[in-house]
């Protein structure tokens, strides 16, 4: 009898311990991995059949028009929406079926800020260190820093609903990689502020992306896609070029990256 | 600390962030329970009365001068006939029509038993129904008054079917306060946690906890645990004001009223996530909600009594976990039972509560 139990829970601990494990990716040196991704709503193709691999530690610029079908994408490699078709793994998951180990290694930064506005910064940092599992010993060093970093010392007891929206969109990147994620995506980070204020929030990513974080940002800002280290365009849901700022413009015989974009989205069928 | 306590203390200090709603969690039950009862009267006066005293004795003398003496009632006419009195009554003049039979104070005298007849207006039935009540009442009253002085032992000699046993002055806030209690904790208990779940769908903040790795279960029970809370604190107002108030005082243990309500709360709760489950906006959450509760409040016994009901609505009532909550509250109340009593009752509340929790962490995807 006792030889039996012990079979069934070892059963049981390797059935857990093989959904726990991550598949190997094709190439080690991938964080993500994505093959064939489509996602259909009824008779519209959001997401069209894309590929493409982003490398650890880069920067990768999913760029495109709105609409193109870049949160659509984005929404599948972070668990919150089921592919139609296709298949990818993000941090050595499959986006299918261990969408919740995912979320473990990864930090999200929404379109729309989605912190809770009506508590303080410092209760916004403490909750989300708390839910994503930051040893406790080390919850209050990892806020002091990001205060500092963001120099927001003084308001770490204000109602986020009260600051300037460069502000919000800082807080809300430094809130999104408080337990140091593999990858962080962010979803037009730098949407509705000034250019000084885009700056520094580059300055922040280049800092996380210097601690080993890859990150992954969409934005339709041409401009900012010269700060990735590759960038892939979308057009009508589908990925019409991957490749590093300078290797596009050379390609299509550009001054700059959004000459190349114009390029690409004269063939675009769907209306901005 | 689980994602549960953090997701708690989060809801706490939204709760006491928003200027609003400690506002109404503590206004919510002190209005309810202290204006409506003094507003939504159900007391009936001046109850116009057509009095047909064929005995023109003394004994109906002082049966008359009493119900003058109870204030309720203003004489509309005297009639030597009961149809002089029913035209009256069909005129609209008067709405209750009290016969005293010829030959009452005689019957009595002989120990014979004697019938007091009354006919009511139902068309305004309450004023129908409850001046009938209240006459009865003080019919009866005469009566037993009159087997006192004549020592006899064998009982009321005016044959008079007591009734109302439990509130004999049919005083409606006997009635009405119980019935306000339930209605303060479906408030809260249901329209705070919904409101909650779906302002984070609003503002998009259920996004940031969807691409985290909380459990559904513990985003859940965090909202149905601390609104919950909540309700039990609205709860104890409502107790206080209906002990210290209107002097309600319970026949039976608070703590099967407590435990009772913390089942039903857990209920109310993931009902409302439900609810929130299947809504994308504040306004389609609450229409939604209103719905359901209107349903609760008025099949489940809480106005008007299950078994006065059709029989296919009575079956329905079955369904609706408010009526065991009621029969609980009102068990405890009027009769002092306890757990063992109502086996039943808690049993089918707590199936409830477990059913529609695991109910609401299923509807509720963290991934579509």
């Amino acid at each position: 009898m006792m030889g039996e139990g012990n079979l069934i829970s070892e059963l049981l601990q390797a059935r857990r311990a093989r959904r726990m494990q991550p598949h190997l990716m094709r190439d080690p040196g991938n964080v993500i991995e994505v093959e064939h991704l489509t996602k259909r709503f009824g008779d519209f193709t959001a997401v069209d059949d894309i590929s493409f691999e982003v490398r650890r530690g880069e920067i990768f610029g999913f760029l495109g028009a709105n609409g193109a079908g870049k949160t659509t994408a984005m929404k599948m490699l972070t668990g919150l929406s089921f592919p139609t078709s296709g298949s990818g793994h993000v941090a050595g998951f499959d986006i299918w079926k261990q969408s919740e180990q995912i979320k473990r290694h990864i930090g999200y930064m929404s379109q729309k800020f989605a912190l809770y506005g009506d508590l303080t910064v410092k209760d916004n940092m403490e909750l989300f260190a708390g839910i994503y599992g930051v040893p406790k010993n080390e919850v209050s060093a990892r806020i002091d820093n990001l205060l500092g970093r963001l120099s927001m010392s003084d308001e770490k007891n204000a109602p986020v609903k009260d600051l300037p929206q460069g502000w919000k969109q800082k807080l809300a990147f430094s809130v999104s990689i408080i337990h140091r994620p593999e990858i962080v995506f962010l979803d037009e980070p730098t949407g509705g502020v000034d250019p000084a204020a885009r700056r520094q929030f580059w300055e922040l990513i280049y800092e996380a992306v210097d601690e080993g974080i890859t990150a992954f940002v969409t934005t339709h800002y041409m401009d900012e896609a010269e700060y990735c280290n590759r960038i892939s365009m979308m057009v009508d849901g589908r990925i019409d070029a991957l490749d590093s700022p300078s290797a596009l413009k050379q390609r299509y015989g550009a001054a700059s990256v959004a000459e190349v974009f114009d390029i690409l989205a004269r063939g675009a069928k769907r209306a901005e | 600390m689980s994602s549960f306590g953090y997701l708690f203390i989060k809801e706490m200090k939204q709760f006491f962030a928003n200027p609003f709603m400690p506002v109404v969690l503590i206004l919510l039950p002190l209005l309810l329970m202290l204006v409506v009862p003094l507003a939504a009267n159900m007391e009936v006066r001046d109850v116009r009365l057509a009095i047909v005293d064929r005995d023109r004795s003394d004994m109906s003398v002082q049966l008359i001068d009493r119900i003058s003496r109870s204030g309720y009632f203003v004489f509309a006419s005297y009639d030597d006939t009961y149809d002089k009195a029913i035209h009256e009554l069909s005129k609209g003049n008067a709405d209750i029509i009290l016969e005293i039979p010829a030959g009452m104070e005689k019957a009595v005298g002989r120990g014979e038993n004697a019938e007091i007849f009354i006919a009511a207006n139902a068309v305004n039935s309450t004023k129908g129904t409850m001046g009938g009540g209240y006459l009865s009442s003080i019919v009866s009253e005469f009566s037993s008054d009159l087997s006192v002085q004549g020592g006899q032992g064998e009982g009321m000699p005016l044959r008079i079917v007591p009734q109302y046993r439990y509130n004999p002055h049919l005083d409606y806030r006997l009635f009405m306060v119980p019935a306000l209690m339930i209605v303060v904790i479906i408030l809260i208990g249901g329209f705070f946690p919904t409101m909650s779940i779906v302002s984070e769908k609003e503002n998009g903040t259920i996004e940031q906890i969807n691409v985290s790795p909380v459990r559904k279960r513990d985003f859940i029970l965090s909202k149905v645990v601390f609104y919950g809370l909540l309700g039990i604190f609205a709860f104890t107002i409502s107790i206080l004001i209906a002990h210290f108030v209107y002097g309600l005082a319970s026949n039976g243990g608070m703590l099967e009223i407590y435990v009772s309500a913390m089942i039903f709360l857990v209920f109310m709760g993931g009902f409302g996530l439900v609810i929130s489950n299947y809504s994308e906006t504040l306004l389609q959450a609450v229409f939604l909600m209103l719905f359901f509760v209107l349903i609760f409040m008025l099949m489940s016994g809480i106005f008007t009594p299950v078994s006065s009901m059709e029989t296919w609505s009575q079956y329905v009532t079955y369904i609706l976990p408010t009526r065991y909550f009621v029969n609980i509250l009102r068990a405890v109340c009027l009769k002092g039972s306890h757990f063992a009593d109502m086996s039943f009752d808690f049993i089918m509340l707590s199936v409830f509560a477990v059913f529609i929790n695991v109910f609401a962490i299923v509807t509720y995807k963290k991934q579509n």
